[in-house]
């Protein structure tokens, strides 16, 4: 079978940015102490990399777009029930299921980085909009932070599981693409937007998300 | 025994029965606890705030703030008796009353962290960011296990 690009090197390049970047932010946050001026950095750099996908889920590749992977609920069963009966549909891109795992994992980071900017740990480490907000808000913000911890443990476990059940109980390799990028199919190859796209989107959302951390939070 | 002696560990005792008759309503003692929190919360975030290159560090400044959480740290532990469980919002959590002898260890490697910073906040910024990073670290040790979300 002919080898085709399903995944461009911008899309791997951010999952293995974020998939690292998460870990680090794990565990940085739960050693504490010094490690939190990490934490914080990995944060903005999350953001920064979250921005960047929501745009190229807009006008990035074809894969890489929401409106290519995100089906409904319809589109979801039929699948389940495919695989249910050990037929495994070819998928370029984005299978129902993963597609929604995808936009749920960047809902729920959204949400980690989000409430971080306003979180307080009430020992030494500040989001840098905490002092913009209410006392409540800090409060609120810290407590969904605290907790959303833990439905992103659960997200990423139930996102390595379901690789782990592809692998082995499909015959079917997930992270051999995520690395290099292509898979084997007869399909037509999908189309893909110019990397030099995705460097001037990463530049604007890294820049978006220094003025949000380090630019704004000095203003009066 | 010298009189001289015999009469100060008499003066002592005395002194000593009188704050233990003094005993605190379980209110008051949380307000104290809360308060010695929150005056170190804040001098130990502006401690934060320079070891995070967020301010600039100023020795007069961080040595003024390291003196007040050194010397702050030892008052909570006097303030967690019986019956301060609940009030005042409280968010320490049942655990402390249960698992006594774990929550004081802890409460006293913050002590012993916190009596690193004066010298630290007096030296340089590199000695800083060590002290604070290790008080941090003991101070989240605690709030992770006894104090609610």
């Amino acid at each position: 079978m002919p080898r085709i690009a399903v995944w461009d090197a911008p899309t791997r390049l951010f999952h293995w940015a974020l998939a690292v970047l998460v870990v680090f932010s794990f565990v940085t946050g739960k050693i504490g102490g010094g490690w939190m001026a990490w934490h914080v950095k990995s944060g903005y750099a999350i953001l920064s990399l979250l921005a960047f996908r929501l745009a190229w889920g807009i006008v990035g590749s074809e894969t890489a777009r929401f409106s290519h992977f995100l089906s409904g609920p319809r589109t979801a069963v039929a699948y389940v029930r495919a695989l249910a009966a050990r037929r495994l549909p070819t998928v370029v891109g984005h299978n129902p299921l993963g597609g929604w795992m995808v936009a749920l994992m960047i809902a729920l980071l959204l949400l980690q980085a989000g409430t971080g900017l306003f979180a307080d740990d009430d020992i030494a480490t500040q989001g840098p909009l905490a002092a913009k907000v209410s006392e409540a808000w800090v409060g609120r913000a810290t407590a969904i932070h605290k907790w959303n911890e833990w439905a992103i443990v659960a997200a990423v476990t139930l996102h390595v599981s379901a690789i782990a059940f592809y692998h082995l109980a499909l015959r079917k390799d997930l992270i051999g693409p995520m690395v290099h990028g292509r898979m084997e199919s007869d399909a037509a190859a999908p189309r893909a937007a110019p990397v030099v796209l995705a460097a001037v989107l990463f530049a604007i959302a890294c820049g978006a998300v220094y003025w949000l951390v380090a630019v704004y939070p000095r203003a009066p | 025994m010298k009189p001289i002696a015999l009469a100060a560990a008499v003066c002592l005792a005395a002194s000593a029965a009188t704050a233990s008759a003094q005993a605190l309503k379980p209110e008051k003692e949380i307000q104290l606890r809360q308060s010695a929190y929150a005056l170190m919360g804040y001098n130990f975030a502006n401690l934060g705030a320079m070891a995070q290159d967020k301010k600039p560090y100023n020795k007069e400044e961080a040595a003024r703030s390291a003196d007040f959480v050194a010397m702050l740290a030892d008052v909570p532990k006097g303030f967690f008796g019986p019956g301060t469980e609940h009030g005042r919002d409280t968010k320490a959590k049942p655990e402390i009353w249960e698992k006594r002898s774990d929550f004081d260890a802890k409460m006293d490697k913050m002590v012993q962290e916190t009596k690193k910073l004066p010298p630290a906040a007096r030296t340089d910024l590199a000695a800083l960011k060590k002290a604070v990073g290790d008080a941090g670290a003991a101070c989240k040790a605690c709030h992770d296990d006894y104090r609610a979300k």
